[in-house]
């Protein structure tokens, strides 16, 4: 198994090394940066990113007779590059067109550093003050390691909304009977549990009285109260439990 | 307004010999118990004079059929037109028996590109329906057989377009909006012949160079000839003034306002059109250098109602920026901007009544908290207006999400995404005078998609996030029926009335359920 990994690793990165885009890349800067930028956001000739031709290219029919022809009308000379060369510029520019259509994606890979624009002093000052996060948490017990546990994405983000856990609910029958246990549904027209033993209940809400304990109410209540430097300076503490 | 009394005439002969089509000249007059357009009449209401059902009887409400479509969730409002059903999933066209819930014939188009997250429905013109494709195509069906007499490219899918919407009829007019805010490429309005599918005018969201609303791109740059602003949703119209009205979308790059100082015109923009030229008569911007996704697509809904002591015609928003608009819709004057639902992203509101966004609530690297998220405080899903009680209807949400910007150069795209927080809905019924809510239904959590529908038997319908369609009174928000449907309704309920009796039909998942009195109870 580990051989094989270790085979995959060394073709992975050999491919990286050799892999068309790349190298069309370096191809693109040196032939073509000067006027359509070295990225291919434009200069003084069209950003590639956002073109038509590029869009409807399939593997070069379009971009590759450009790149020979030249566009002698709009002042762009013919470049007579050899055909495995075109072939790399090509996967270049559709590999930025694939990264501009990846530009929404923002996930667990979301890095650290772009995130970590908080003062973890005041971060501390806040959990243990204005934000009362030290009334239900505390650095040493539940969120020991908590930086560890969660990609920092998504420690921002469970920070104002942690993983949703099952409110408790005690409904009071007509007769006077108390039943609790974990919340499974609650609309206007009915209420359901679980019971300690594990059984579903489920009665018309207007039949009972119902009193819910939702633990995450606190966090619910604190989202119109955040200043983003509140979040920030939060997540930047938090992100030194490690 | 020549064309169209010709249009009208034309159609009046034409409609003699063939009995079953949609007379165009027949939309001109309010109908009463048909369905005829996406949004029931050209107004955007939803509001239908069928009372039959109303507060006393509701409780007996049954339903009469339900239809499966074994499709996607149906998002679609079908039309009614002599006694037949059309509505739409993406790729696919159904035509059912309106009593019965039987089906007359499917269309399905080929397997094909495109973005397939919904579709609004057909239009009718004559004997023919008008369908948008995944791919951006326009479909001319015949409504009898679903038999296809044309298909042409409205735009480009490998540019990045698609579409949802269901197109508008307004005269020898056929009017088609567009998706695709993946890559930058402008948003447009194109209007076809009818009969042909030949192209009459199109309206590009943004201004050429040069022209009127063009110095609200930056200059030296390719930004205006790349800044998005989609069509996608169904507009209205005033026969009277002649006058199309629209909503756009948002501006591209996204989420990169750096990438594009200025308002941006006519992106995120409710514009008032001639619909015989396609030429822009005014406009008004809900949210100017949109960096939210705040798409101004909302239906811009119509109606005639005294306005600090004056009666007006008037056009109201509920947008998905979290503002009610009420503009004059002969002027495009703004008369009322009210927040309604609490928002956290504006210093106030400018002297034209736009709201004024705050910079630091912008997309940024290290993630933003702003309320209502990119989903929106509404969205697509209709909302109503009830004339007599003077209350203008949205399912209102509070959405709280981060927003995060991740270009590192000239962004291009999103350049960043946000993500939900935390997520609740609720339904406001608005005092159209003042934006004040007059009384507020709480849906649960959850984003509630499920639209509006009030009828003169001031009944509301809609659905909650909770799989439960629902009945309101229209005057006080109090529940007067309900059902769990097994799925959220996540389009728009409608309704007709066939043989003295009147049904509401709500899309649930891939069901259609048509909802009416029991058979045999008294009907007047």
């Amino acid at each position: 198994m580990i051989r094989h990994i270790v085979y995959f690793c060394a073709l992975a990165a050999f491919a990286q090394q050799h892999a068309p885009a790349p190298r069309g890349q370096k191809e693109f800067a040196q032939s073509c940066g000067f006027c359509h930028g070295e990225d291919a956001t434009g200069a003084r000739a069209p950003d590639l990113v956002r073109s038509p031709l590029v869009a409807r290219d399939l593997g070069g029919d379009l971009i590759g007779p450009v790149i020979r022809g030249g566009r002698p009308d709009k002042g762009m000379p013919a470049l007579p590059l050899p055909d495995n060369t075109i072939q790399d510029i090509v996967a270049y520019l559709h590999m930025r067109v694939g990264q501009a259509a990846r530009s929404s994606h923002v996930g667990g890979d979301y890095p650290l550093e772009r995130l970590l624009t908080g003062n973890a002093e005041s971060g501390r000052a806040y959990f243990n003050g204005a934000g009362k996060c030290a009334s239900c948490h505390s650095p040493t017990e539940d969120l020991a390691g908590i930086a560890k546990r969660y990609a920092p994405l998504y420690l921002e983000e469970r920070i104002l909304a942690p993983r949703p856990r099952p409110a408790t609910v005690t409904v009071t029958t007509p007769s006077g009977e108390q039943v609790s246990g974990r919340l499974d549904h609650l609309d206007d027209f009915s209420v359901s549990l679980r019971d300690a033993a594990g059984w579903y209940h489920s009665w018309p809400r207007d039949r009972v009285k119902v009193s819910v304990h939702d633990p995450l109410q606190a966090h619910r209540d604190m989202l119109t109260k955040y200043t983003d430097a509140d979040i920030h300076n939060l997540f930047a503490y938090l992100e030194t439990l490690k | 307004m020549k064309n169209l009394a010709r249009c009208a005439t034309l159609c009046g002969s034409l409609m003699a010999a063939l009995a079953q089509g949609l007379d165009p000249a027949a939309l001109l007059q309010p109908p009463t118990d048909t369905w005829p357009t996406y949004n029931g009449d050209y107004t955007g209401r939803r509001y239908s004079p069928l009372q039959q059902i109303d507060a006393a009887n509701v409780k007996s409400l049954t339903l009469a059929w339900a239809f499966q479509a074994n499709s996607a969730a149906i998002k679609s409002t079908p039309l009614e037109v002599n006694g037949i059903l059309y509505f739409t999933v993406p790729e696919q066209v159904w035509a059912i028996d309106a009593r019965t819930g039987r089906q007359v014939w499917h269309y399905h188009y080929k397997k094909s590109d495109g973005d397939h997250i919904g579709h609004r429905g057909v239009a009718m013109w004559g004997n023919w329906l008008y369908f948008e494709t995944p791919d951006a195509h326009l479909l001319c069906l015949d409504a009898k057989d679903g038999h296809v007499r044309w298909d042409i490219v409205l735009a480009d899918v490998q540019l990045g377009y698609f579409a949802t919407m269901a197109p508008l009829v307004v005269g020898n007019h056929v009017i088609a909006g567009v998706s695709g805010d993946a890559t930058d490429i402008p948003g447009f309005l194109e209007s076809v012949d009818p009969e042909t599918g030949q192209q009459q005018w199109r309206w590009y969201t943004e201004p050429k160079p040069g022209e009127p609303g063009s110095e609200t791109w930056p200059k030296n740059s390719d930004a205006i000839t790349h800044g998005g602003g989609m069509t996608w949703m169904t507009g209205t119209y005033d026969p009277a003034l002649h006058l199309l009205y629209w909503g756009t979308g948002n501006p591209n790059p996204v989420l990169a306002g750096d990438a594009r100082p200025g308002d941006n015109l006519y992106t995120c923009s409710i514009v008032a059109l001639n619909p015989d030229t396609g030429k822009l008569v005014w406009h008004f911007q809900p949210s100017p250098h949109d960096t939210h996704d705040w798409d101004a697509v909302e239906t811009p809904v119509l109606f005639d109602a005294d306005f600090g002591g004056k009666p007006r015609k008037l056009l109201a928003q509920a947008s998905r920026n979290g503002f009610f608009f009420v503009l004059d819709r002969s002027s495009g004057e703004h008369l009322l901007t009210a927040p309604f639902i609490e928002t956290n992203w504006t210093s106030g509101i400018d002297a034209r009544g736009r709201p004024v966004a705050l910079k630091e609530k912008e997309p940024h690297a290290d993630g933003r908290l702003v309320y209502p998220g990119s989903d929106g405080a509404t969205n697509w899903m209709s909302p109503s207006f009830d004339p007599p009680l003077g209350l203008f209807y949205v399912v209102a949400r509070r959405v709280y999400s981060i927003f995060y910007y991740t270009a590192t150069g000239k962004p291009e795209g999103w350049a960043g995404r946000d993500h939900d927080i935390w997520e609740e809905s609720t339904l406001r019924a608005l005092d159209y005078r003042t934006g004040q809510i007059r009384w507020n239904h709480e849906l649960g959590p959850g984003e509630s998609v499920a639209g509006i529908l009030t009828t003169a038997g001031s009944l509301l319908f809609t659905g909650d996030a909770q799989s439960n369609l629902l009945v309101l009174d229209a005057a006080t928000g109090k529940t007067l029926w309900h059902v769990n449907a097994g799925g959220s309704m996540v389009s728009s309920p409608m309704t007709y009335a066939l043989d003295g009796r009147q049904y509401v039909v709500e899309g649930v998942g891939g069901v259609l359920y048509a909802w009416a009195l029991p058979e045999g109870t008294a009907l007047y």
